[in-house]
């Protein structure tokens, strides 16, 4: 019991830390945390869906910021607990919306968010 | 009012309107519901689509009589050899993948206008369906390489799976647009800007200084303003390439259909449109925007950690000031299969402009200047493509040309030697504001840029001249 916790806490600890945006040096852009974020639960093979910027086009990406991610994740958790509703705040939201749509399957550069 | 002149009001009104509901653009925004591939454009383009599938775009051979020598068979990139990725027969497609499993290439069938299926002369429904039409004429359409259920490999778009996304892009399409056709032409040779160099992705968006004729704030051409022709067969070769689609219909900046040849009302500059092209003094230098490949040695295979494949040794070069040569319209180039002809400076001319002084058809031109270093047969001195996909993954540059001489000539365990080659590539686009124009003395000055005696002239005319007049 007592070594199931103490895993349990370290596993939670290393969690944060690699969910933490001081992971990063200096600020995160919009792809670093594209990949912290999104890519946790929309990796290739996801449950939820694989996502990457360029598998919608760009009026999707709107479409979706404006109309549903809220209703989409508003019981999702990340895997430190947090709701992912808090956990991304409006300004990375801000930021991951305009990465998404510069990197949309329709604009001039598609993108995944990388390995 | 008569009803002569009320007819003749209704006549120049019905003209007036006409022009205008020709540029009312196509919409088919309803011409179909679901785009799945080409059939469904064909439903209503098969006429185009065998248009196109015969020409140079499609077939990558063509009638070549701008070829000095070459005789009556259809040439081009699928049956010749260049300086670049070398041949493309023996590397069409597939996903070749380096120790980390990252794709290192895709094949040359990256820039070929297919879904991957080689060309082939009869256009039978498979082939029409081959044809990607989208990578001509759809804004914001990509593809990539993916694997086939039943093995092998095919082009598809990358919204494959998202078929309300494709619906949209694939209902997008219209004349082609300069980000189109840049997205092979300025690709082409391995990278941004590498091959031909005056055909920089800067052109998709760009301005009058940079270039006068696509700048936003220019004329904004489209390339399609001056390489469009007939039922898709595009004008204009330049001096390297081998088949073309327009041998009876070449494009020229001094043609009375864009200048003429006396454009300046300025007879010190007229004078030399004669002898001197348009080109060589209204665009300078080239690789402006992005450096371009000048030297590419297979024969000392480099690895770049970064990318982790290896390629050959590439020298790139940015803001490169062109060489000048003669050029009637012809070439001489070095074909697979023909021993190699070696030019006066003991280099291998791949691609080299027919002209000298002496000939009235030839101006002076200016070039990129690529060279190379490729193997040829020791005993039957053809030149060997390389089997390039291989190479970027294992380096292995001697099996690599010994299974090309196999699979492209069918001879076993090649001998083979190392060549210096060049290749004399047209420097078309980019042409700036006139300011920017070469001035007298960057010819005829001390220092300037043309080797007089190497373009046949004893000296430079001009001094001849003053000096004959003392
Ligand atoms: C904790 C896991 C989690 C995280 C983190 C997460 N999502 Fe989701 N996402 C989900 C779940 C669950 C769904 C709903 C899946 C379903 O409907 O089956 C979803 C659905 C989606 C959808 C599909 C919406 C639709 O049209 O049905 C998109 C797009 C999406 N997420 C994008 C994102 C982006 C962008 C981020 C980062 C800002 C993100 N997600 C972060 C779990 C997550
Ligand atoms: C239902 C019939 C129909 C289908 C299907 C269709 N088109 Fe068209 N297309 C037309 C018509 C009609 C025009 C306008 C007349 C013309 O220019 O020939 C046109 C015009 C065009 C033009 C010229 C546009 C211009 O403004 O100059 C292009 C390019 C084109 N189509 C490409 C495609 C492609 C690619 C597809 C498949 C994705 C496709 N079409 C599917 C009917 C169709
Ligand atoms: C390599 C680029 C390329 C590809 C691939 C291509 N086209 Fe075109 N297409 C052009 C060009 C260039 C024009 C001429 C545009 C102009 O006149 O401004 C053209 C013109 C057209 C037109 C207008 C009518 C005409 O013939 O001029 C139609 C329709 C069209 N294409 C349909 C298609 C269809 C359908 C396909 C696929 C089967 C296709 N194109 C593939 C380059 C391409
Ligand atoms: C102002 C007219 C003009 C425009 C616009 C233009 N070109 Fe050209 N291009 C030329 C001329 C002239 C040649 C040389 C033709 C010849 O001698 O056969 C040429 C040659 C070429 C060639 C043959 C190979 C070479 O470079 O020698 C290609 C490929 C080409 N152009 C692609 C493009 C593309 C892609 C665009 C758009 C980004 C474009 N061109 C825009 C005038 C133009
Ligand atoms: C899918 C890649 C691709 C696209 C897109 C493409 N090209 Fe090309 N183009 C090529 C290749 C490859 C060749 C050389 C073929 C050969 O030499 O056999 C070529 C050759 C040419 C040539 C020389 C033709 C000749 O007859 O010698 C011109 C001019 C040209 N392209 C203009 C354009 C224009 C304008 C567009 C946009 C409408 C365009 N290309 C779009 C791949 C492409
Ligand atoms: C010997 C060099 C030289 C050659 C060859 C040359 N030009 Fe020029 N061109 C110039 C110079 C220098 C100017 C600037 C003159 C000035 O500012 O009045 C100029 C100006 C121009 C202008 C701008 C004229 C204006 O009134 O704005 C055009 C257009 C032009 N050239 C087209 C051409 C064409 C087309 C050819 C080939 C038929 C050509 N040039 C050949 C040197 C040359
Ligand atoms: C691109 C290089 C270039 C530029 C720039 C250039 N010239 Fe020339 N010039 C030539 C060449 C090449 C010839 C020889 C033409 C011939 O063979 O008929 C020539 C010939 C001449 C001649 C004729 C000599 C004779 O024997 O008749 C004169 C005069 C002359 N140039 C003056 C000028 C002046 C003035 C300018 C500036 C307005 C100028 N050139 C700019 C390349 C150039």
């Amino acid at each position: 019991m007592h070594r199931t916790t103490q895993l349990t806490l370290a596993a939670a600890l290393l969690a944060s830390f690699a969910f933490a945006p001081t992971a990063f040096a200096g600020e995160p852009n919009g792809q670093d945390l594209y990949k912290t974020y999104c890519k946790s639960c929309h990796a290739a093979g996801s449950a939820h869906g694989e996502y990457t910027p360029m598998t919608l086009i760009q009026d999707q990406w709107e479409r979706f910021y404006k109309e549903k991610y809220a209703a989409k994740h508003a019981t999702a958790q990340m895997p430190d607990g947090r709701k992912v509703l808090e956990a991304i705040t409006p300004e990375m939201l801000a930021k991951i919306r305009k990465f998404s749509v510069d990197h949309a399957a329709d604009s001039e550069q598609p993108m995944t968010c990388g390995k | 009012m008569t009803m002569r002149k009320l007819t003749g009001l209704a006549l120049a009104g019905a003209l007036a309107s006409l022009p205008l509901a020709a540029a009312e653009p196509f919409s088919h925004k309803d011409a179909f519901e679901h785009y799945e591939g080409t059939r469904t454009c064909l439903a209503c383009h098969e006429d185009e689509a065998r248009a196109f599938h015969g020409s140079q775009h499609y077939q990558w051979k063509g009638s070549a009589p701008q070829l000095v020598g070459a005789g009556s068979k259809p040439l081009g990139k699928i049956n010749t050899i260049n300086d670049f990725c070398t041949g493309p027969a023996a590397n069409w497609i597939g996903l070749v993948k380096n120790s980390r499993g990252d794709v290192v290439s895709k094949g040359c069938s990256k820039c070929h206008a297919g879904l991957g299926e080689l060309p082939q002369a009869e256009p039978s429904q498979a082939q029409l369906e081959n044809i990607d039409c989208l990578i001509c004429h759809a804004k914001g359409y990509q593809r990539d390489l993916f694997e086939k259920p039943g093995g092998g490999f095919e082009w598809k778009p990358i919204l494959w799976k998202n078929q309300e996304g494709l619906d949209s892009v694939s209902k997008r399409v219209g004349p082609p647009q300069r980000a189109m056709c840049l997205r092979c032409h300025s690709a082409s040779g391995g990278g941004p800007n590498f091959k031909r160099g005056d055909i920089e992705y800067k052109l998709a968006d760009t301005d009058r200084s940079y270039d006068v004729h696509m700048g936003k704030d220019g004329a904004d051409f489209q390339c399609t303003s001056c390489h469009a022709g007939d039922k898709h067969r595009v004008r204009g070769r330049g001096a390297d390439l081998a088949g073309t689609d327009s041998p009876a219909n070449p494009l020229s900046c001094s043609t009375t259909e864009c200048h003429g040849s006396a454009p300046h009302g300025e007879p010190m500059i007229d004078r030399h449109t004669a002898r001197v092209a348009c080109t060589t003094c209204h665009i300078k230098t080239f690789a402006r925007d992005e450096a371009t490949d000048m030297v590419r040695d297979w024969s000392k295979p480099k690895y770049d950690a970064e990318a982790d494949r290896y390629a050959a040794t590439i020298t790139m070069q940015k803001d490169v000031i062109p060489v000048y040569a003669w050029w009637n319209g012809k070439t001489h180039a070095q074909l697979p299969g023909e021993a190699v002809k070696t030019q006066a400076n003991g280099t291998v001319g791949m691609m080299v402009p027919d002209g000298s002084r002496q000939d009235p058809e030839a101006r002076i031109f200016a070039f990129k200047l690529h060279k190379g270093r490729l193997p040829v047969l020791t005993d039957k001195k053809w030149i060997v493509p390389i089997l390039v996909e291989h190479f970027f993954a294992d380096g292995d540059i001697f099996s690599a040309t010994r299974k090309a001489a196999e699979e492209t000539y069918g001879i076993a365990d090649a001998k083979f030697e190392w060549t210096d080659t060049e290749r004399y590539m047209g420097i078309f686009h980019g042409v700036q504001p006139r300011e920017q124009a070469l001035q007298c003395l960057d010819c005829h000055g001390a220092k300037g840029r043309l080797d007089w005696k190497a373009l046949g002239y004893g000296a430079d005319p001009l001094l001849i001249r003053v000096t004959a007049k003392k």
